[in-house]
């Protein structure tokens, strides 16, 4: 009796904390290394898998279904969304300890999660946090010091290394109902609204910093002569010429008009403004 | 100045590895972005301190840069690359050199094109490897042969354009005259709208708009500058997000 449970527990399969790591190293370089339209992050979701494959089966036509499994659709936000490849690892060893879970399974937890967790991925790391950050750098670096780049370069590394390390492993620790409720309860609503109160505030602030435009334009009449931007325009809201503009492309934005053809909109009004002397 | 063989093969690298996997998957948030590259662009050519204060002027182009789905509105890394590359070697006002990196960054939507398209192939030989079981093989599709791919397609423009056009710039710029800088110099200072706008569009709602103008106006009055906006609107987004999960529960 005892001898069997003893071989029981040796035919388990079980992965070591290597092997998770290893996985989360190749897709933490790799994820986007054969990015492309067709598959998108596929082909690095499964070479991240190869390890953990490798490990929990022995046959090769085991590891051939298990790559083909994972060489579908797959897009993230790779950092935040890392949570999926987590969870992912989890499921894979219990499948390969019996557990009854199909292909599909696999397949429509990936899909079903990598949607929500793109969204709120992209809004916290791309959206608030590397703006945050790159602002901070580029106020040092605009006066020529070189701390700016090095800092920031630094301050994000260690910020993004360290969410997508973290979301990695509470996907294998939590497993699905652990990562299901992650989607469906408060914290990921919480996470987004404080991103985007702060994000938020911080553009305004971009805004005010870095948008620059102002008008030359002097209004004679009779011997008094009014400096539009210093004697009228600064007077009735500081900043009004830079705050219309950001909200006036936000707006055609919104309105559907792509970002290059508003940036084409933009080198337009340039030219015409700067032409007849208005900016 | 002019911008030797080998500087430019550096320039070119640089964007490669912001491009590339190499970084432990963060050259995408550090050497991609203008700001650093330009300050490695300034190395390279031997001015650290004006590299960065052309790259830190580029990057506000970027500042709410997103690419998402697949999707890239434009190339951050080539506009700082080369825009910095250019700007060093004319020794352009800052606020021309984001004008002259615009369009520099719409061109590099190209070199994404073709990296996403052929590397779709690279999924196809990726399916064949994984029919036999051969995790090699996937680890050759994956890394490979796209980084091939992704060396050639982005050493060889980005080379070309510091090794010849860094000095013809300079030269276009001259025979254009005053009226062409000041031009620059107007739409560089609007481009900024252009990011901060596409990130709002991401990160602003209808309920969050008023954060926006606080923001703003905190900055214009009492002259804040943006790691104390930050902080501030951390707390208050803190308090918000506590104060609405009371109301949930009660």
């Amino acid at each position: 009796m005892r001898e069997e449970m003893r071989s029981d527990e040796s035919k388990k399969k079980k992965l070591s904390r290597g092997d998770v790591v290893k996985s989360f190293l190749i897709w933490l370089f790799f994820s986007h290394s054969c990015y492309n339209y067709e598959r998108l992050q596929g082909v690095g979701f499964a070479h991240a898998m190869v390890p953990i494959l490798t490990k929990l089966y022995d046959t090769k036509e085991d590891i051939s279904a298990g790559l083909k499994r994972h060489l579908t659709f797959f897009n993230t936000e790779p950092n935040v969304g890392a949570v999926v490849h987590g969870l992912t690892i989890a499921m894979e060893e219990e499948k390969a300890n019996g557990a009854p879970i199909s292909d599909e399974a696999i397949n429509a937890t990936k899909t079903g999660l990598m949607g929500p967790f793109a969204g709120i991925g992209d809004t916290i790391t791309q959206g608030t946090i590397t703006p945050i950050l790159l602002a901070f750098g580029i106020s040092l670096g605009q006066t020529g010091n070189v701390l700016g780049p090095i800092l920031y370069a630094i301050l994000i590394s260690v910020v993004i290394i360290g969410i997508a390390y973290g979301m990695w492993m509470t996907g294998y620790s939590q497993g699905r109902k652990g990562v299901e409720s992650l989607v469906s309860g408060n914290l990921i609503s919480t996470m987004v609204t404080f991103a985007g109160i702060l994000g938020s505030a911080v553009m305004g602030a971009l805004t005010a910093q870095f948008v620059s435009v102002s008008t030359p334009v002097v209004i004679t009449v009779g011997v008094t002569s009014l400096k539009l931007q210093t004697d009228i325009l600064d007077k009735i809201l500081p900043g009004i010429l830079p705050l219309s503009l950001t909200l006036l492309v936000w707006w055609l934005l919104s309105r559907k008009h792509s970002a290059m053809a508003v940036m084409g909109y933009i080198v337009l009004a340039g030219i015409i403004l700067g032409l007849i002397g208005f900016l | 100045m002019h911008v030797s063989f080998l500087q430019a093969v550096l320039i070119a690298l640089v964007y490669y590895l912001g491009n590339g996997p190499w970084l432990a998957g963060v050259g995408y948030y550090t050497l991609y972005r203008p700001l650093v590259a330009g300050f490695l662009v300034g190395l390279i050519l031997g001015n650290p301190v004006q590299g960065t204060m052309v790259g830190a002027a580029i990057n506000l182009m970027y500042l709410g840069f997103i690419s998402a789905g697949g999707s890239l509105p434009a190339d951050p890394c080539l506009a700082g690359t080369v825009g910095a590359a250019i700007a060093i070697a004319s020794n352009l006002d800052p606020k021309v050199a984001v004008a002259l990196a615009a369009p520099i960054g719409l061109l590099g939507t190209l070199i994404w094109f073709i990296r996403m398209t052929v590397n779709a192939t690279f999924a196809h030989v990726a399916d064949r490897y994984a029919e036999e079981g051969n995790t090699r093989g996937i680890m050759l599709a994956n890394v490979v042969y796209p980084q091939i791919l992704l060396f050639i397609i982005s050493v060889i423009p980005v080379f070309l354009a510091s090794y010849y056009g860094a000095a013809s710039v300079q030269t276009v710029l001259n025979f254009l005259g005053g009226k062409v800088l000041h031009i620059l110099i107007v739409i560089g200072g609007m481009l900024p709208a252009l990011g901060i706008a596409i990130n709002m569009r991401a990160i602003t709602k209808r309920e969050t708009i008023m954060y926006y103008f606080m923001g703003f106006f905190l900055v214009m009055y009492l002259k804040l500058d943006v790691v104390s906006i930050a902080i501030f609107g951390a707390i208050i987004a803190y308090a918000v997000v506590i104060s609405s999960r009371k109301e949930r529960t009660t």
